[in-house]
């Protein structure tokens, strides 16, 4: 690959970006990583999708060595999750040849909409009983 | 049934379920796994939100290695292109986590929420 510095510089904000999304919410940092190299570098799709994963290897691994440090994974739910996760891929893969994706892509697009604004309206409301109630008892309190 | 209470009682059964779930997601629609999982280990298994998307994380080395090692013998991987992206990643993940440990936990589900309708959304438009 033969790129100027301000390639190598926006790729690098980018994967900033995604490695913050992925402390931040747990995902992986694909949905910054696969744009960025196909606008970026010119990659095709698959190229695109398969670095992808390569780069999240690291991002992962370091992430979840920080929070283990705060005791904050459970490793029994990940390694069952990841193990499932490997035949769920393998039957997805057959799945999408079968079937309309776009269709498909709607209506988990919609199932996504209505799950985070389901997410939105729970935290809201926390939040707003929070308030309502300035000091609670079991609260972290900061001198 | 109570799910959360048998995942307390040891039933591991469901996390397996929810892998199986995201891996079938991720193959069709092209979305990372984890997009499913935080959701589902919170909603499902009653996880508290920032050990959800930790434990989504610890689950994404396994799901990554496989799918990297799927790949493997195919020219489709580039090294390059990954450490150009994942090394700076790494720096940025070490903040995401640096800025979750101050966030409380109903803003941090209220930032998902959003992410989650911005993905959903790109799904809805693009397809």
């Amino acid at each position: 690959m033969e790129h100027g510095p301000e390639i190598l510089a926006l790729a690098g904000l980018a994967g900033i970006a995604a490695g913050i999304l992925a402390g931040l919410f747990g995902v992986g940092g694909g949905i910054v990583f696969v744009p960025t190299l196909v606008f970026l570098f010119a990659f095709d799709q698959l190229d695109a999708q398969a670095t992808s994963l390569a780069a999240i290897i690291p991002v992962a691994l370091i992430g979840a060595w920080r929070q283990s440090g705060d005791g904050q994974i459970d490793w029994r739910a990940a390694v069952l999750m990841g193990g499932g996760a490997a035949v769920g891929v393998l039957v997805g893969a057959e799945v999408a040849l079968r079937l309309d994706e776009a269709t498909l892509s709607r209506v988990f697009g919609a199932i996504l909409i209505l799950v985070g604004g389901e997410m939105i309206v729970s935290s809201v409301r926390k939040l707003q009983a929070k308030r309502a109630t300035p000091a609670p008892a079991d609260g972290p309190r900061r001198p | 049934m109570d799910l959360s209470a048998r995942l307390r009682q040891g039933n591991l059964l469901p996390f397996v379920g929810i892998g199986v779930v995201a891996g079938l997601f991720a193959a069709m629609f092209g979305i990372g796994g984890g997009v499913v999982i935080v959701p589902l280990l919170m909603l499902v298994a009653k996880m508290p939100p920032r050990m959800a998307a930790a434990t989504s994380l610890a689950a994404l080395i396994l799901t990554s290695l496989i799918g990297v090692v799927r790949y493997a013998g195919t020219d489709h991987v580039d090294w390059l292109g990954a450490a150009l992206i994942g090394i700076p990643a790494v720096v940025g993940v070490l903040i995401g986590i640096r800025f979750q440990r101050r966030l409380p936990a109903e803003w941090l589900v209220l930032g998902f929420g959003v992410f989650v309708i911005a993905i959903g959304l790109r799904l809805v438009i693009w397809g």
